[in-house]
C-alpha cells in the first residue's frame, strides 16, 4: 500500500515539475505494459477527464459549459480572420450545429477528449481505436504503410504512424470538413493534417499531444495536450452507442402481443 | 456526399479495381469459377453452401492460444434481401448496378429454374422461419411494405444506418475479424461488435443494445457466442423477418483449419414469436489480396508502401461510417412505390441503388 502511493505520488509531482514529460517518461518507463516486441501496449479503455470536449481555450462559466484552463499551448488558437470569423459563427449556432447533436462521428481529435470513453486494441501492425460514442473504428497502421494517393475525405481520417522509443507518432491526413473540435466551434477544413504523439505518463495515464495544421484555417501550426485516464472499474466495458439511431428508436421493435398486440 | 467507402473518389475505386480486376480475371480461369454476369461478386459467389464441420483446430494459432482468424471475410451466398430463398427473389442483384439515378431492373420474374442457394433456415427443415401465426403476420406485412414505408416503422432500420444486429450483419458486405487477447472483433459495414472471451458477465439485461452482449469462447475449431441483451430492432431481411427482445441467441462460428470458409450458425430461441426454436446458417469466405474488387464481397484496399519498397501485395480496409441516417434502401429488384398521399405523416426517406 505504502508503494503505491509512493508510486503515485511520483508520477504525480513527475507531471507537474519541469521538464515534465521527459521525467515522467523515465519515472514509468520500467511500469508501463508493452508488448511482446517491447513497445508500449496502450490496449484498454481511455478517457478524459479534463472538459476540453466543451472549449479548447481558456474560457469562464457558461450556461452549458463548466469554466476550463484550456488545453492549446500558448492559450489561443491561431485563426486566420476568416478561421476566426467561422469559428464565431459556429459558437453562436452551436446549440443548433454542433455535429455532435446529430450524432455524427466526433473526429480523432474530439474523438479522444470528448469524454466518452474509447478502447484501443493493439496488435503489431495496428492500433484499433473504438470510440464508444456513435461506435465508429479507426485504425492507426504501425506497419510500415504510408498514406493512400490523393485526397479521401475521411471521418476519422488516414492515420500512419512509427515508434519513436516509446512514444507512438502518427501522421493523419485524408480528413473531411465536417467535425468540430469541441462544442465551442472550434474547427478545421479537409486540408488539416495531424501528427499525434502518444506516451505513457505512468502505467494507467497517456499524454496525447497533436499538432495541427491547416493553412485554410490557421495561420500557423497549433499543439494541444490532454491526458488519458484508464478505466478500471472492474466492470468498466465500452458500451455500444449508436447515438444517430436514438431518433427513430422509438419505432422499433416489434410491439408484442402482450405488450401492445399484434397490430398498432 | 456519403462517407461511406462507396463513395470514394472514383479516380481511387477505379485504379485499385483495375489492379486488382486482373488478379480477379485470372482467378475466375483458374478455378473455372461459373460467371454468371462478369462481375467480381459473380465469381466469389456461390449457388451451394459449403458447411464446415466442428472439429479440432489444426491451423495456425495466436500467441494467446486462439485460432488465428484474423483477416477479411464475407459470405458467399448473397445479401438481406430475402432470408428464406437467398437467390430466389433477386436475380437482378447478379447483375450490374444501376446507374446512379437510372431506374431500377425490374425482376427477372421468367429467369426460369436455375441452381440456387437454399433457404439460410437450416433448422426446420422447410426453410421457413417457425412463426407463431400473428409474428408472420407481421413480418409478411414488413416485407410488403419495404417499398411503401407508410408508416415508419416500416422502413427497414439497416436502411437508415442502423447495426444489422448479430445475424443480419453477415449477410450484408464483407467484414474484418480482429483477434486481441479476450476479445474477438468484428467490423461491418454498418455497425461493429465485440466479442469478449475475457469473461466478464453482461450488462444488466435492461440494457439493451442493437448488436447486444456477446461473451464466447472457442471449442476447437468453433468460437462460441452467446448474445444477450440485444434490443430486437433489427431485422433478419428486407423480407421482415425479426424475433422480440425475449430471444435468446447462441452462435458457433466453425473455421475450417485451412483458413479459407468458416460457416456461421445461429439458433434463436423466442417462445415470443416461435413455435419451436430454429438456426440460421451462413457460409462464408475468406477475402485475400486475389479476389476480384466488387464493392460488395470486397470492399478492401491495396495498402502502400514508401516508394521503391517491395512488399507482398498487403489489403486494408478504409473506414466504414455511415450516419447520415437517411438513406434508404428499397430492393432493386423492384420498382418505386408510388408517393404516398401527402396528408400521410411519412419518415424521410430517400432510395439509392444499393446492390
Amino acid at each position: 500500500m505504502l508503494a503505491i502511493a509512493l508510486v503515485a505520488s511520483t508520477a504525480t509531482l513527475a507531471w507537474t515539475q519541469s521538464p515534465p514529460r521527459r521525467t515522467a517518461a523515465t519515472a514509468g518507463a520500467a511500469r508501463i505494459p508493452r508488448t511482446s516486441q517491447g513497445h508500449p501496449d496502450f490496449s484498454g479503455i481511455w478517457q478524459a477527464l479534463s472538459g476540453p470536449e466543451y472549449d479548447l481555450e481558456p474560457h469562464g462559466p457558461r450556461k452549458d459549459a463548466p469554466p476550463g484552463e484550456g488545453i492549446v499551448d500558448g492559450g489561443t488558437i491561431p485563426y486566420t480572420p476568416a478561421g476566426l470569423a467561422r469559428r464565431q459563427a459556429n459558437f453562436a449556432a452551436r446549440q443548433a450545429s454542433d455535429p455532435r447533436l446529430k450524432c455524427f462521428t466526433l473526429g480523432v481529435l474530439r474523438g479522444t477528449y470528448s469524454g466518452e470513453p474509447f478502447q484501443i486494441f493493439q496488435r503489431p501492425r495496428d492500433l484499433t481505436v473504438m470510440y464508444q460514442f456513435g461506435h465508429p473504428v479507426r485504425t492507426i497502421h504501425t506497419n510500415g504503410t504510408t498514406h493512400p494517393g490523393g485526397h479521401i475525405d475521411f471521418w476519422l481520417g488516414d492515420s500512419r504512424a512509427r515508434w519513436e522509443g516509446d512514444t507512438l507518432v502518427v501522421d493523419v491526413v485524408d480528413f473531411n470538413g465536417e467535425t468540430w473540435l469541441d462544442r465551442a466551434g472550434n474547427h478545421h477544413s479537409d486540408a488539416l493534417h495531424v501528427v499525434e504523439r502518444w506516451r505513457y505518463v505512468d502505467a494507467n495515464t497517456l499524454e496525447y499531444r497533436a499538432t495541427l495544421d491547416d493553412p485554410q484555417v490557421y495561420t500557423r501550426p497549433w499543439s494541444l495536450s490532454v491526458l488519458l485516464h484508464r478505466r478500471r472499474e472492474p466492470h468498466a466495458q465500452l458500451i455500444e452507442n449508436y447515438c444517430y439511431t436514438l431518433d427513430y428508436d422509438q419505432y422499433y421493435p416489434v410491439p408484442t402481443p402482450s405488450a401492445g398486440g399484434g397490430s398498432q | 456526399m456519403s462517407p461511406h467507402v462507396r463513395s470514394l473518389p472514383a479516380r481511387l475505386s477505379g485504379r485499385r479495381r483495375g489492379w486488382l480486376g486482373l488478379l480477379g480475371a485470372a482467378c475466375v480461369v483458374a478455378t473455372g469459377t461459373p460467371s454468371i454476369s462478369g462481375q467480381g461478386s459473380a465469381a466469389f459467389r456461390e449457388r451451394r453452401v459449403v458447411v464446415t464441420p466442428p472439429g479440432p483446430w489444426t491451423g495456425p494459432r495466436l500467441p494467446d492460444g486462439q485460432p488465428d482468424v484474423a483477416g477479411f471475410w464475407s459470405n458467399t451466398i448473397g445479401n438481406h434481401n430475402n432470408l428464406t430463398d437467398p437467390q430466389g427473389r433477386n436475380a437482378a442483384d447478379d447483375g450490374p448496378p444501376p446507374a446512379e439515378g437510372a431506374p431500377r431492373r425490374p425482376r427477372r420474374a421468367d429467369a426460369g429454374p436455375v441452381e440456387k442457394a437454399p433457404s439460410r433456415v437450416s433448422d426446420p427443415a422447410d426453410g421457413q422461419v417457425p412463426y407463431q401465426p400473428w409474428a408472420r403476420a407481421r413480418a409478411a406485412d414488413f416485407g410488403a411494405h419495404l417499398n411503401d414505408p407508410v408508416k415508419p416503422e416500416y422502413v427497414e432500420p439497416f436502411a437508415r444506418c442502423a447495426p444489422g444486429g448479430p445475424t443480419k450483419s453477415f449477410m450484408w458486405h464483407g467484414y474484418e475479424i480482429r483477434q486481441y487477447p479476450g476479445y474477438v472483433v468484428f467490423l461491418f459495414d454498418s455497425g461493429n461488435r465485440v466479442i469478449h472471451l475475457d469473461g466478464k458477465p453482461p450488462l444488466p439485461e435492461t440494457v439493451k443494445l442493437w448488436n447486444g452482449e456477446s461473451r464466447g469462447h472457442w471449442e476447437g475449431n468453433t468460437l462460441v457466442v452467446t448474445v444477450t441483451n440485444h434490443n430486437a430492432k433489427a431485422r433478419f431481411a428486407r423480407t421482415g423477418e425479426f424475433v422480440s427482445a425475449h430471444a435468446t441467441i447462441q452462435e458457433r462460428f466453425t473455421f475450417d483449419p485451412a483458413g479459407d470458409r468458416f460457416t456461421y450458425r445461429a439458433t434463436y430461441t423466442d417462445p415470443t414469436t416461435l413455435t419451436r426454436p430454429f438456426t440460421i446458417t451462413i457460409p462464408n469466405k475468406r477475402v485475400t489480396a486475389d479476389t476480384p474488387i466488387d464493392d460488395w464481397n470486397n470492399q478492401t484496399f491495396l495498402a502502400n508502401f514508401p516508394a521503391g519498397e517491395r512488399h507482398a501485395p498487403l489489403i486494408e480496409a478504409y473506414e466504414r461510417i455511415c450516419v447520415e441516417g437517411n438513406d434508404g434502401h428499397g430492393t432493386p429488384a423492384e420498382a418505386p412505390a408510388p408517393a404516398p398521399a401527402a396528408a400521410t405523416p411519412t419518415p424521410n426517406v430517400t432510395r439509392r441503388n444499393d446492390p
